[in-house]
């Protein structure tokens, strides 16, 4: 057990502290869930990708740095104490990326890999149907074989980006007849494919960060098969490793909006209650254990651990501790918690967005019913 | 930056807790604390030189890291160990200039400190006084401690409460595995699954800050402490839950982790002392906060 970073993790650190103090936008921008935000946030993807920043720990000839993943915690610290732009493109590069990695043939690397690092094919997630939420074996969209393609029938929901993205992964049934976790396939498919139709979602901050997708026969070749057929549910297991377990949320998100909530408490403290600086204190120490919990977790990995069931606590663990944190934002900016952007506004509405979707937290990637579920039964081994 | 223990270093660990968990059993516990006699597994702690493991290799120690310690300590505290080892081989070896006589077991001896008013009563005299856990014999002391001490004391303290909390948690997980309403195993209930789960995800998020704590010092100690008095609070009021009336009797063991936890709550400061300090750091000092900090 050694704590202290390399060398030349600390020359990194600094290297990455000066990019981003020269690059990063000084004015916010627009919500990439509106199409203005959408394509302002494409170009920062491109500008970091520019000069490789991007993805740290990918392989260098698909835009990365061949870093570990230490590495990529660091860039996450040094991303999030500069306020620097929400990623756009984290459906791909967090959730699609590692499975490519995984399960891609060398052609399907080279091929989806770049563009995704680069910000020109932002990917959106297709996985949950009306009739197939937290019960996700229930899917019925289905793909039937036709030559060297697949005719894909269907209707997908929920689906994180759609609104304005270019291609989206989704999870579908091959093998006709096929019931439950069994028969289902991973495809990959471009968003603007002939009879694909996509209807906006508005979300609750009333801009359409979800899409409801429509599949009529829509023809996608053979090759866009990720992993192998009719196994699509192990494939997309692991992709759903990633997001409950370690890439989609690392510790300095969070610890960047703790440290802002103490500035918060701090400029209302005359007016708060005394029960208000403890939740507060609860929020750091949260987001300290969470950073502890994730640099052990990341040594494993490159020790060569796999993710497995334990990604359930992490997904539980930050959601509830993003939404106590909210929330506790909430209550301190009282009367004024309501208000967007404007006049009497506290950092332009930023905590009521951030409070919004602290709520979706619990919900997304596996409700955190669903992740007690699989801890309660694989971890602690109670009975179905 | 690796935040893992090294081969030898879990094998020394897993061996200690195949000690403990083989020696001090259940059912010696439950002997004890209807105050019968039992062996002391001094002589034991000696031979396998676990009282030696912080001391220093020319007093004829092990040498290991505090960090090492607190995983001992965690396995301590989840066989529910009554003997007083964890405070000799992490608190005093430590802090002595000649620890021969601990190491070789022929001397037992606690530290004084202003974070803690009672004591095993093998290790000090003083006024006896009665603790609610049957497996503890205490004695009011007074006194002032070292910092060295203090640091030990809330490190290893928050460390057996882990282990403890792990525990509660399995023997709830093993009643509930058992015990029948409905025509079901109550553990097949969300209900049930759901309270359990959730303490299980807090045990695991308060292991790595105990290690950090226990590595670096400083602020960590205070978050360490006042997240296993939370985690171990929650275990036992869930593990009390989920044992139903069976849980508030003698007739099940869950009573014995449970006292020897809100013990551990109070010693070696309490959440209230704890939590002050956080809160100075926190709210009125002037400390950088946010990411890139903890681990710097």
């Amino acid at each position: 057990m050694n704590i202290e970073f390399t060398s030349k993790q600390k020359e990194f650190r600094e290297e990455i502290r000066a990019w981003l103090s020269a690059h990063v936008p000084k004015k916010r921008l627009k919500s990439f869930d509106t199409e203005e935000g959408f394509e302002q946030h494409r170009d920062w993807e491109r500008i970091l990708a520019k000069d490789k920043w991007g993805n740290v720990n990918w392989p260098t000839q698909y835009g990365g740095r061949g870093l570990d993943l230490i590495s990529w915690l660091i860039f996450e610290e040094e991303y999030y104490r500069s306020d620097a732009p929400l990623r756009v493109s984290q459906n791909g590069i967090f959730l699609l990326a590692p499975t490519i990695m995984e399960y891609g043939t060398e052609a399907q690397k080279a091929r989806f890999l770049p563009p995704m690092a680069s910000g020109e094919e932002i990917w959106a997630q297709a996985w949950s149907e009306n009739g197939a939420g937290s019960d996700m074996a229930a899917i019925r969209t289905k793909a039937v074989r036709d030559g060297d393609h697949y005719i894909i029938t269907g209707q997908k929901t929920w689906s994180s980006r759609a609104a304005f993205a270019d291609w989206c992964f989704a999870l579908v049934r091959t093998e006709e007849g096929s019931s439950r976790h069994k028969g289902l396939s991973k495809i990959l498919i471009p968003l603007n494919s002939k009879g694909l139709l996509r209807r906006p979602i508005a979300q609750l901050d009333g801009d359409p960060g979800f899409a409801e997708l429509f599949f009529d026969e829509v023809r996608v070749p053979v090759e866009n098969l990720l992993g192998p057929e009719h196994g699509g549910w192990g494939v997309a297991m692991s992709t759903a490793g990633f997001e409950r377990g370690l890439l989609l949320r690392s510790p300095a998100r969070f610890q960047s909006a703790a440290a802002r909530l103490v500035k918060l408490y701090k400029s209302r403290e005359k007016y708060l209650s005394s029960g208000v600086g403890e939740k507060v204190i609860q929020a750091w120490i949260d987001t300290e254990r969470f950073c502890a919990a994730t640099y052990q977790l990341v040594s494993r990995v490159e020790k060569g651990a796999s993710i497995s069931s334990e990604s359930s606590a992490n997904k539980l663990f930050w959601s509830e501790m993003d939404k106590q944190m909210h929330r506790t934002a909430m209550t301190i900016m009282g009367a004024q918690a309501e208000l967007e952007e404007g006049l009497d506004s506290i950092e332009n509405g930023r905590w009521l967005d951030g409070y919004m979707f602290s709520l979706a937290g619990p919900i997304y990637a596996g409700t955190n019913e669903i992740q007690r579920n699989i801890l309660a039964e694989r971890v602690l081994g109670l009975p179905r | 930056m690796d935040f893992c223990f090294t081969t030898d270093q879990q094998d020394l660990i897993d061996a200690a807790k195949d000690f403990f968990d083989g020696e001090n059993t259940l059912e010696r516990m439950r002997s004890i604390s209807k105050g019968q006699k039992v062996e002391s597994l001094w002589p034991q702690f000696a031979e396998l030189g676990l009282l030696g493991i912080m001391a220093l290799e020319s007093d004829g120690g092990m040498e290991q890291p505090l960090v090492l310690m607190a995983a001992i300590a965690e396995a301590a505290g989840y066989s529910g160990l009554p003997e007083p080892f964890v405070e000799v081989a992490g608190i005093t070896v430590p802090i002595s200039s000649s620890p021969e006589k601990l190491i070789s077991g022929s001397s037992k001896l606690a530290v004084l400190s202003e974070l803690r008013q009672y004591i095993d009563h093998n290790l000090v005299n003083g006024t006896k006084v009665k603790s609610i856990d049957p497996l503890r014999n205490l004695v009011k002391v007074e006194g002032i401690g070292s910092d060295k001490a203090n640091y030990h004391g809330a490190v290893l303290s928050a460390a057996q409460l882990i282990g403890l909390s792990q525990r509660m948690i399995d023997i709830s997980v093993d009643y509930a595995k058992d015990r029948h309403q409905f025509s079901k195993p109550i553990g097949s209930f969300q209900a049930i699954k759901h309270h359990l789960a959730n303490v299980y995800t807090q045990i695991e998020f308060s292991r790595p800050i105990i290690q950090l704590a226990a590595i670096n010092g400083g602020i960590n100690v205070h978050i360490a402490k006042v997240t296993a008095i939370d985690t171990a609070m929650m275990a036992a009021e869930t593990a009390i839950q989920v044992h139903g009336g069976m849980g508030y009797t003698y007739e099940v063991d869950l009573h014995l982790f449970m006292k020897r936890a809100w013990s551990l709550c109070g010693e070696w400061g309490d959440r209230n002392y704890h939590m002050k300090k956080i809160e100075q750091y926190v709210l009125q000092g002037d400390a950088k906060l946010g990411p890139g900090n903890t681990f710097n």
